[in-house]
């Protein structure tokens, strides 16, 4: 399969995370866009990785990071939202205004 | 690829890392009213890494297969960020103590945060600079939030992470294409090789805008510094000192090593994006500060505005010109190195005046001199150093970022530099003349403890005795080429 | 059938057994929908939960304590990935890669320690 093809795929999911942080109010839903936005990145390093064989071992490595970074942040994150439910009910972030200029 | 790990290179990290688990479990085992000894503990291990540091100065190291490096730039940093760790603790300790929320559990946070920073100065592969930008990040989210019950303190948290989990998906984007685009490369310094002469490649233009971009959420650089004011004011006082400090400083650091040690040779496609950077900062951070009545916020926006005047030295480099870049390059070292200091004083002695008898807003800082002479005095001269007035370091930071301008003739930032310091020393001198020449509302004296005093006396010593040439740190500066 | 000798010949007969797939459940759902008589009334309107009254919304709020769990297990399920790689060349790098896991998994049993002192381990 041309590498082409993986590329356009995550530059996709990338574009659909961008545009889900962007649209979303849901707190959660923002969450959940910005991890497409990591797998598109771990898409784009295996692809490269795979293309390159033996050389490109490195972009396999940086994904497992990757991966278990995201893990720690999803974790920091809902506990962030869920302290915020717990203090106001809801997790809009538009509403999210105490603190203006 | 079987190489020994050159244990002594990364002794400040291991006593760093060692200090941070110690502080936890001693948190663990410690009773309620004895959680404040967290921070002598913190305060021991800071100074057994200082130790590590001063034992590696003069040396350069690599190890770990090249992608970790130490000379006098990363020794340079990693001390600041120690001198650092030190004057937080100093601010922290009544704030959390009297406060009664997990102190334990902040001084680990920030001990990882800093180990974070101490990391990002040695990293030259893209895998480690990656890992340290979110070693300094995540335990600040954390940070951010500690206060549970105050919506506040929730609000700025969640703004932080959203802002800075963006930051680092847009670029990690940049840096997988970077890695495609070189052919599996990791290293910095390969990278850069590799390069050379593609500066007008869409693909490497296009992934270095996606770090940069990425980078300028985590310096809040203007148009990407929303988050910063709402975060600083929600968190609690001492954590937004250590971000407008550490996190900021180390957001810098990551990004002196990507452009000098992986895209110098592709400068000419990132220079005027910094320039645009650079110019929007500075202006826009302190035409807002202008109109604040928060301190906190005030210095936030006038964080972003001194973001601003260190982002000029990016726009400067020039391949070609070997001379220019390493003014520019030493140029920031300095500025961050007086800046960081500079700004912690002043939160320090804002911290110190909330606590007793005063607030945060501006307008009760009217006659502060009569209230308590000593802080009054000290707050005043970290507000002439960070606007740039004699006889404080400040200036003499602004003075080589300007030199540096007019050496690579760039006209045009040398006058939106002028300027905007200028605009900034108006409101920095407003309240320095409120402290001075208004009557005070309230009369009664605004205690410090003793040991925001030494903290606050140590940085204005630190800043008064600045003279270019003389000092450690210009030597330090001097032996720390680009790379 | 087209030959299945090429890659994309293969698709072509994923796609048709696909095709079939969807038309086969479609058409008879149709299907059962014209033969079937259709007698509306309030009680076959009512959702069906194991012949009990069905009571209040269909969202359920799960305990929080869930959710500590699962991110427990989530952290320390993508750290164990971090074995697999080290598997592969511990035997060439021997003591040295011993030390280095023995350490990583001595920082990972302080983050158990601290949750089991936490008293998020146990379910009160």
């Amino acid at each position: 399969m041309p590498i082409t093809y993986l590329l356009i795929l995550s530059s996709m999911l990338f574009s659909i995370g961008v545009y889900g942080v962007l649209a979303r109010q849901n707190a959660v839903l923002i969450l959940l866009s910005i991890e497409l936005m990591l797998n598109a990145v771990n898409i784009n390093l295996v692809a490269f990785s795979a293309m390159f064989g033996a050389e490109g071992v490195a972009g396999q490595v940086f994904a497992l990071f990757i991966i278990a970074v995201a893990a720690a942040e999803v974790g920091v994150g809902l506990a962030i939202v869920i302290l915020i439910f717990r203090n106001r009910s809801n997790v809009d972030v538009d509403e999210m205004s105490l603190m203006k200029w | 690829m079987n190489s020994p790990i050159d244990l002594h290179a990364i002794t400040p990290e291991l006593v760093l890392a060692g200090t941070a688990c110690l502080v936890l479990i001693a948190d663990l085992f410690l009773p309620e009213d004895g959680k404040w000894l967290a921070v002598p503990l913190s305060a021991a291990g800071l100074i057994g890494t200082l130790a590590a540091i001063v034992s590696l100065l003069g040396e350069h190291r690599i190890t770990l297969d090249g992608s970790f490096e130490v000379n006098s730039f990363s020794l340079l940093f990693k001390g600041l960020f120690a001198i650092i760790g030190l004057f937080v603790l100093a601010i922290s300790l009544d704030h959390f103590r009297d406060g009664k929320y997990y102190q334990g559990e902040y001084y680990f946070l920030m001990l990882c945060s800093l180990l974070g920073g101490f990391v990002i100065a040695s990293s030259r592969d893209l895998i480690s600079v990656f890992i340290a930008i979110e070693l300094i990040s995540i335990p600040a989210f954390v940070m951010t939030g500690l206060r549970k019950r105050d919506s506040r303190s929730n609000e700025a948290a969640l703004k932080f992470f959203l802002f800075g989990v963006l930051s680092s998906a847009v670029m990690l984007y940049g840096m997988s294409l970077i890695y495609g685009f070189t052919g599996g490369l990791t290293n910095l310094g390969e990278i850069s090789t590799a390069l050379a002469g593609k500066a007008d490649e869409p693909i490497v233009i296009l992934s270095v805008f996606f770090i940069v971009v990425g980078f300028a959420f985590k310096i809040s650089a203007v148009p990407f510094h929303f988050w910063a004011p709402d975060t600083y004011e929600g968190a609690p006082s001492p954590v937004a000192a250590f971000l407008s400090t550490s996190s900021k400083i180390g957001g810098f650091v990551g990004l002196l090593v990507l452009m000098y040690a992986a895209f110098p040779s592709v400068a000419e496609a990132w220079r005027p994006a910094f320039a645009a950077l650079a110019i929007l900062t500075m202006t826009v951070g302190n035409l807002i500060a202008l109109r604040q009545r928060n301190i906190i916020r005030l210095l936030a926006y006038s964080g972003i505005a001194q973001s601003g005047y260190v982002l000029v030295t990016f726009a400067l480099i020039d391949p070609n010109n070997l001379d220019v870049t390493r003014q520019a390059f030493q140029s920031a070292l300095i500025y961050l190195a007086i800046y960081g200091v500079m700004d912690l004083g002043a939160f320090a002695a804002a911290v110190a005046f909330a606590r007793k008898g005063g607030s945060y807003f501006i307008d009760d800082y009217s006659g502060l001199f009569q209230r308590n002479p000593a802080l009054a005095l000290m707050l005043a001269g970290f507000l002439i150093s960070l606007a740039g007035a004699p006889p404080m370091a400040g200036m003499w930071a602004k003075l080589f970022v300007f030199l540096a301008a007019l050496e690579a003739q760039s006209y045009i930032l040398a006058i939106v530099m002028g300027i905007n310091a200028v605009v900034a020393a108006w409101y920095y001198l407003a309240v320095v003349k409120r402290m001075f020449f208004e009557q005070p509302e309230a009369q009664e004296p605004v205690e410090v403890t003793n040991v925001l005093y030494a903290a606050m006396a140590v940085a204005t010593v630190a800043l008064l005795a600045f003279l270019p040439g003389i000092n450690f740190l210009t030597e330090m500066v001097e032996r720390s080429t680009p790379f | 059938m087209p030959e299945g000798g090429t890659y994309f010949g293969q698709y072509v007969t994923i796609g048709i057994f696909a095709l079939v797939g969807v038309v086969l459940v479609l058409g008879t759902l149709q299907l059962a929908k014209l033969v079937a008589p259709n007698v509306p009334d309030t009680d076959k309107y009512t959702t069906y939960e194991s012949g009990i009254d069905p009571i209040g919304s269909g969202w359920a709020q799960s305990n929080v304590r869930y959710y500590i769990f699962a991110l427990l297990f989530v952290v320390f399920d993508v750290e164990a990935v971090f074995l697999f790689p080290w598997a592969i060349v511990f035997e060439r790098f021997g003591t040295q890669a011993f030390v280095e896991m023995v350490i990583f998994i001595g920082i990972l049993a302080i983050a158990l320690l601290y949750a089991a002192k936490k008293k998020v381990l146990e379910w009160q």
